[in-house]
């Protein structure tokens, strides 16, 4: 028997309306969410990816109770979230964020304070939560400062500890290391797997591909608001056709030979980009037999090439399946 | 059940201490809500001045409310127009605990400076006349007094709704603000607005409060002839209404607002 699963969506579509020109005379609708429909099981870090406007904050926002689907229902640790929302909230933490969603005129310490007795965190616990969420997302020292003195990232740091404070068991992160330095984004990336190792749920949306990589055991990518694709960064590498990735650089290919590559055994994907004279073929590869010499040799006219090896990225693959959609 | 209530009774003290903070943080928006008063009080003063000390009386009550809906209504919605401003209406909603009791928390805190606002109306005017005012009833002006700033702040949850309701509220309150010094009787008697709009001036609690400030304070007014009693049941049935759709018109306008998606709009 497998337990319930942490979150499960059933066709989630969203219209937004809004009003354009003087006098509100137009009314564009905008489709941000066209048929979602998800599973992500208890403890798992599940990572949702995709183009700028693909819909991610939007139905971040609707698994975490702040927007109301216009069709579909979800349901979150087993609860739907505009029917039971009330009963859902104490036990989910959002991050969404950015500049904004801060007190900027009281300190980081008097935030947290105040979300602490909004969500009813013990008041017996209250000091010593805040202490721990601050030392947690490295925001002690300047937890006196105004929150108006905050650089971006401090700010960030600050939505993050806000996220965790009320031990949620599921967490919803909106691009949570977006604007940190490298060194802030790994340590919130290690704060991510040591909450899951408490036993939190997360559900986490990014851009930067090698940290879905790193983090994610299953991963979906949504694109123009439906799921184009979802499985393990495994599963997704055999999706768009292979785990080696060879990338062949040269000058005046001609057509034939491009066919040619295109036929070589295992070779599952093809694509090129130009740089001034030279062009480079981006080769996915299915087996292990097509290797740098076989390309070599089968580009004989050539001998100035440039042939790499690699395994396929998690952005090979997104790019893959983001061009893909579009075309 | 018991947990909850205690949940929310400490959001509306966390929702207080951080009005009194983010205040302190910046204590010169003082002077502006303390100069407003101060020129209601001597206009007020050089109008009627001359005249005899029970209409200075009547016009400076009359100030005082204005003053006092500046700090306490108009503060009210402009709080929650801020968490818009902000974007910390986000992260508040998904909290657990009702928005209602958040506003609550800082229309106390309104309330307090709305007092403050009044109270030096009365000074100001009591300086300026060399002697301090007559008062035919203290203790019950007092409290009455407390009751009317109740009443300011019930119909400011009302315009608190509104500023969750969407990013527009502030042009309603701006219209409404003067609509309000008229209608209820603040500038002058509202026996001298046209008939029909009477009726309308008794929706809001402020004109009955008001004017059962003005029957214990000044010998002999008549004002809505209702007599003292009969004001006061008015004011109370009038904020208890506007309490109570408070309650319902925030629930409403959480639903409203999820379904809209204008939460982050500003
Ligand atoms: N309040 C709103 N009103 C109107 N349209 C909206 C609103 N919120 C989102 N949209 C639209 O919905 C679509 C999805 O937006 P969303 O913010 O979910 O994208 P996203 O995947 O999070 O993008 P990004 O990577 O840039 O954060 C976009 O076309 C956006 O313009
Ligand atoms: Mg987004």
């Amino acid at each position: 028997m497998s337990p319930s699963p942490a979150i499960r969506t059933r066709n989630i579509r969203r219209a937004f309306e809004s009003r354009k020109g003087f006098l509100f005379n137009e009314v564009v609708r905008t489709e941000a969410l066209k048929g979602v429909d998800l599973e992500v099981d208890p403890g798992e870090i599940f990572g949702l990816l995709g183009p700028n406007g693909a819909g991610k904050t939007t139905l971040t926002k609707i698994l975490s109770t702040l927007l109301i689907p216009t069709e579909g229902t979800a349901e979150v640790l087993g609860l739907d979230v505009v029917r039971d929302a009330a009963r859902l909230r104490p036990q989910i933490g959002l991050v969404l964020g950015g500049e904004r969603g801060l007190y900027n005129r009281v300190n980081a310490r008097e935030n947290l304070r105040y979300f602490a007795d909004l969500y009813g965190v013990p008041t017996a616990e209250r000091s010593r939560r805040i202490e721990e969420v601050l030392e947690r997302v490295g925001l002690a020292d300047a937890a006196d400062r105004r929150v108006e003195e905050y650089s971006r990232g401090m700010k960030q740091k600050l939505h993050i500890a806000r996220g965790i404070l009320h031990r949620p068991v599921m967490l919803f992160l909106d691009e949570p290391t977006i604007g940190l330095d490298p060194k802030s984004a790994r340590e919130t990336r290690k704060l991510v797997r040591s909450l899951v190792a408490d036993g939190v749920t997360i559900f986490l949306t990014t851009h930067y591909m090698f940290e879905a990589e790193e983090l994610c055991q299953r991963i979906a990518v949504l694109s123009r608001g439906r799921i184009v694709a979802k499985d393990t960064v495994q599963g997704l590498r055999r999706l768009v056709g292979g785990d080696r990735t060879l990338e062949v650089e040269g000058y005046g290919f001609e057509d034939a030979e491009v066919n040619a590559l295109r036929q070589l055994p295992g070779v599952s994907r093809l694509k090129y980009e130009e740089f001034g004279p030279r062009t480079r073929y981006t080769l996915r590869v299915r087996t292990t037999e097509l290797t740098p010499p076989a390309i070599q040799a089968s580009l004989s006219g050539h001998p100035e090439l440039a042939i790499r090896e690699r395994r396929t990225s998690l952005e090979d693959i997104y790019l893959d399946l983001v061009e893909e959609e579009a075309a | 059940m018991a947990a909850r209530s205690y949940s929310r009774l400490r959001s509306l003290t966390a929702s207080l201490r951080l009005a009194i903070l983010t205040f302190l943080a910046d204590p010169q928006w003082l002077i502006p809500s303390m100069i407003a008063p101060v020129i209601f009080g001597l206009v007020s003063f050089m109008l009627f001045q001359g005249t005899s000390a029970t209409l200075v009386l009547y016009a400076i009550l009359g100030a005082g409310m204005m003053s006092m809906w500046g700090q306490t209504l108009y503060g009210s919605g402009w709080a929650t127009g801020q968490d818009r401003n902000l974007g910390t209406l986000e992260p508040t909603l998904t909290a657990p605990t009702p928005y209602l009791y958040v506003v609550l928390g800082r229309v106390i805190w309104n309330t307090i400076s709305g007092l403050f606002g009044g109270a030096i109306v009365f000074a100001v005017v009591a300086v300026a006349y060399g002697r301090p005012l007559p008062l035919a009833h203290p203790l019950e002006f007092v409290l009455l007094f407390v009751f009317v700033i109740l009443s300011l702040a019930a119909v400011g949850i009302v315009f608190s709704a509104a500023y969750v309701y969407t990013r527009y509220a502030g042009f309603i309150q701006n219209i409404g603000e003067f609509a309000f010094y008229v209608g209820t009787g603040c500038m002058f008697p509202i026996v001298l607005l046209p008939f029909w709009s009477n009726p309308i001036s008794l929706l809001f609690p402020p004109t009955w409060a008001l004017d059962a400030l003005r029957v214990l304070a000044i010998p002999g007014y008549q004002g809505l002839s209702w007599g003292f009693w009969g004001d006061l049941v008015g004011a109370v049935a009038t904020t208890a209404a506007y309490l109570a759709i408070a309650g319902t018109v925030f629930s409403r306008v959480e639903k409203h607002v999820l379904e809209v998606g204008n939460l982050k709009d500003w």
